[in-house]
């Protein structure tokens, strides 16, 4: 991992090349645009491919592993299918769709993997064939494969399949707002009709009102097949808008999982934006010997960590437990020296020192919240099965 | 202006009026102003700011409206029609450039008043309004009988039964400027009250029900109260309208209003907006009040400077607002106290505590504000909901509530750009306000309870958030077509809705 091979399909299904299972336990990850989807698929390939290490905050008494692991059996870790528009002035236009396979094979330059990994958008090779803001003409499905609770495929593991609809994250925000109006099944279809209810929707350009409403639809169909959410929240949001949307989500969210018995998991992303949190990584970086006893959960109710502390103590007991279901966590690449990762509202980067060094990646907490929504998945069937 | 298609035997579904004004010569002639506080008003000017008034007012309500005017000879001027608040710059040019000449053919304008609120086998359909200074001296169509028993002139039509055919509904209304103390004869009142008393014994006649009224007034002041009634405001130099604001800037006024939902004890100025106020509920809702009913106006102040007409529209009120604007506020303070006695009280000490305050008497103005809030309590249901939301406005400015004047300047534009819109969806909008302010009780209790109670009183906030949150998504697809202001509205309201967390 991660060696990226594109092949380009033309409103033509080709050949999968990954393969899924039929058993296979779906996670839907969803988030406002910017709440770090994109990450977090990216950086968890990147461990199931090199295993890289994983700093828990508070320490975890267990030596930190997880029964998660890499699908070996599966070539593709990671694959990303790009839904494009074409030109709008295309009178024949349609839409285009591009698939990108991650694969799980070491690099020999090491350093790509961190460039691959914390590329912006710009160098993560989609390409955009016409001037639009990207989130207008296209969105990205997600699938990344692992396996939940034995190493190596062996018998008694299952293969698991986490989804989400990247550069979508407006899309998932008016799904789960206005839910009340969507999919009840995996193969409905969202009519041009409820998509009204969306702020604004009549006056934007029939090709973006189209793959908002194709977006809509593809996401419907995987949340209605989906074992379980796992919710990212962002911290300090700058804009009061994306706070409102945020907000909406997850009342949405929380709304959608308790009205379907769905396991829900919240990932409170890029957490090092927290001071609080932000200061325990990097002591924790620093110094190998410490261990954090930060609690998560006094921080995000009592200290308003991420906003959030009225709706989490209203829904705990109701689907989610804050103790045990809410996380805090965070992947960025590291400057090295003892600088982690990125720091303050404005995003500054924390300064380098000493020599330039190569950056190696930080993941805080990240394999926790998946772990915990397969754990409840699992606890669920067994439920039922009983 | 456009006319209405209607059926003209159909009866009508909405209110129709004519005005019928006088512009003979008499007209020119000054009436007293006993306040004696600033020069008399030809009569011309008094009832040019009738004819603004009324054209406002069916701008805003939606009835058709139609003008004639009359010399010795009738012209209608505005046909019968519906009055689109886009073309009252027009038409209030035109009414500015009447010019009285000439003597009255008073029957015969009432003659083509009654043929445009004809409609055929119903009759006459609708009020005539005849504003004049005189006596009929020049008809050659119509006349009257002299007396009950008395005959019309030969050649010449009755206008009482051609005004009022079977199956009619037709209210007539005549106000008579002058006491005749004037260079000219002015109104001979007994001749008129024989008029009236024909119509009203013809429609006894025939059935009918009555709605025939003549009054007298002598006074240009007497005439502006008559026609004045009314709590008028204009907006802040600082104001930026709505629908200006970027999306942004909306998400940060929502921001700020939700912290007034959120820290009662420091804006205790919402406490005073009641919930069924923000709603602002039909009169017939809520219990019968002999009050007069004050008409509310809000004048929005642009770039281009104080609204035209001011004067002619609101007479003496208006010249107060017009040298407020100007940066006057000695002479505003000066006209505003000589108002007492004919302009509403809520109306009079509103505008004392805001030139007060322009004036930094901040004493003063809080002392006139006090009182203006009593007075606002005595009103009726219907018109008491604007007016304090334009006294917490200016209460939030004297005391730099930013958040509170957010939160009840964003509900009170909301109200007044759907007020040509549909009345539905005002109701609904101004409910999910309604609701919204109510969030404040059960947000309270989150912060107020102890930890035993704390995840209760958090369950029920977002209960309450949620049942609110579900009325804006249908409000949402509902109204997805309803324009900007309604959208603005609806994204104010989710952005203050996440807020309240």
């Amino acid at each position: 991992m991660p060696e990226v091979k594109v092949t380009t399909r033309r409103r033509t299904s080709a050949k999968r090349e990954s393969k899924p299972s039929v058993d296979t336990t779906r996670i839907a990850v969803v988030g406002i645009p910017a709440s770090g989807k994109t990450t977090y698929f990216r950086f968890l390939s990147g461990h199931f491919g090199l295993n890289l290490p994983i700093l828990y905050i508070p320490a975890r008494a267990e030596n930190g592993s997880l029964p998660l692991y890499g699908d070996l059996e599966n070539d593709v870790a990671l694959e990303e299918t790009t839904y494009e528009t074409t030109d709008p002035t295309d009178p024949e236009g349609s839409l285009e769709t591009t698939t990108r396979y991650y694969v799980n094979r070491p690099m020999e330059d090491r350093r790509k993997l961190w460039v691959e990994l914390s590329a912006g958008r710009d160098e993560q090779g989609i390409l955009t064939k016409y001037p639009l803001p990207t989130k207008f003409n296209q969105f990205v499905e997600m699938k990344m494969r692992f396996r939940y609770a034995a190493p190596s495929g062996e018998a008694g593991s299952r293969p698991m399949e986490l989804q989400t609809v990247d550069e979508a994250g407006g899309i998932i925000a008016d799904y789960f707002t206005y839910d009340r109006l969507w999919l009840d099944s995996a193969d409905g279809e969202v009519t041009e009709k409820t998509c009204r209810v969306i702020p604004h929707f009549d006056s934007w350009r029939p090709d973006r009102r189209d793959l908002w409403k194709r977006g809509l639809t593809l996401l419907g169909r995987f949340v209605c097949g989906a074992d379980a959410i796992i919710l990212l929240l962002s911290p300090g949001l700058p804009s009061l808008r994306d706070q409102a949307q945020q907000v909406n989500l997850a009342r949405g969210v929380f709304r959608y999982t308790h009205a379907r018995n769905l396991p829900l998991v919240i990932a409170v992303s890029k957490a090092d934006k927290l001071k609080e949190f932000y200061s325990e990584v990097e002591q924790s970086v620093r110094e190998r010997t410490f261990r954090s006893t930060f609690d998560p959960v006094d921080f995000l109710l009592r200290r308003d960590g991420a906003g959030m502390g009225t709706i989490l103590i209203a829904q705990e007991g109701r689907g989610i437990s804050a103790k045990e279901d809410v996380f805090l966590i965070s992947s960025a690449v590291s400057t090295g020296e003892g600088h982690p990762l990125f720091i303050g509202e404005s995003g500054d980067e924390a300064p380098t020192s000493g020599t330039v060094t190569m950056g190696v990646p930080v993941m805080v907490n990240t394999t926790l919240p998946l772990a915990r929504a397969c754990e409840r998945i699992l606890e669920r069937r067994s439920t039922k099965e009983k | 202006m456009q006319n209405p298609v209607e059926d003209s035997t159909a009866a009508p579904g909405r209110e129709r009026n004519v005005l019928l004004l006088d512009l003979s010569k008499s007209m020119l002639a000054p009436l007293p102003d006993p306040q004696g506080g600033g020069p008399d008003r030809q009569k011309i000017e008094v009832a040019r700011t009738a004819v603004f008034r009324i054209l406002q007012d069916a701008a805003t309500t939606g009835t058709l409206f139609g003008l004639v005017t009359f010399t010795e000879t009738v012209r209608v001027p505005v046909p019968l029609g519906e009055i689109h608040r886009e073309n009252l710059p027009y038409i209030e040019n035109l009414i500015s450039l009447l010019t009285p000449s000439g003597r009255s053919a008073l029957w015969d304008a009432l003659g083509v008043g009654a043929d445009l609120l004809r409609m055929g086998t119903n009759g006459v359909q609708g009020n005539l309004v005849l504003v004049t200074d005189g006596w009929d001296n020049a008809s050659q169509r119509f006349d009257v009988k002299p007396e009950p028993n008395g005959k019309v002139a030969d050649g010449k039509v009755d206008l009482v039964p051609y005004m009022l055919p079977g199956h009619s509904r037709l209210g007539v209304r005549i106000i008579g400027i002058g006491s005749g103390d004037e260079r000219d004869k002015g109104v001979d009142v007994g001749r008129m009250n024989q008029v009236v008393g024909q119509l009203n014994q013809r429609a006894m006649e025939l059935g009918l029900p009555a709605a025939f009224s003549f009054q007298l007034v002598t006074t240009g002041t007497q005439l502006f109260a008559q026609m004045v009634n009314a709590f008028l405001d204009v907006g802040y130099e600082d104001d930026r309208p709505i629908e200006e604001l970027h999306p942004e800037e909306l998400a940060r006024h929502a921001g700020n209003a939700a912290r007034a939902l959120k820290e009662p004890q420091q804006h205790a100025t919402v406490a005073r907006i009641k919930n069924a106020q923000v709603a602002g509920r039909s009169p017939s809702n809520d219990s019968y009040s002999e009050a007069p009913e004050i008409e509310v106006d809000f004048l929005a102040s642009g770039p281009g400077g104080p609204p035209a007409y001011l004067r002619e529209r609101y007479g003496p009120l208006g010249e107060v607002i017009e040298a407020y604007l100007s940066g006057d506020n000695e002479r505003a303070l000066d006209l505003i106290q000589k108002t007492q006695g004919f302009l509403p009280s809520v109306t009079r000490l509103y505008w004392e505590a805001r030139i007060q305050f322009a004036r930094r008497a901040v004493v003063e103005a809080a002392r006139a504000l006090l009182q203006a809030w009593g007075e606002a309590e005595k009103l009726p249901p219907a018109t008491q909901a604007p007016i304090l939301r334009r006294l917490a406005i200016l209460q939030a400015r004297m005391q730099n509530d930013k958040e509170t004047e957010t939160l009840v300047r964003f509900i009170d534009e909301t109200e007044h750009h759907l007020s040509n819109g549909s009345p539905k969806t005002r109701e609904r909008l101004m409910d999910l306000f309604a609701k919204l302010m109510e969030l404040r009780g059960t947000y309270q209790l989150t912060r107020l309870a102890g930890e035993g109670d704390l995840q209760d009183a958090a369950v029920k906030h977002e209960a309450a958030v949620e049942e609110v949150f579900g009325l804006l998504q249908d409000a949402r697809l509902d109204l997805a077509t309803e324009g900007a202001s309604v959208e603005g509205a609806l994204d104010f309201i989710e952005i203050c809705l996440a807020e309240m967390r």
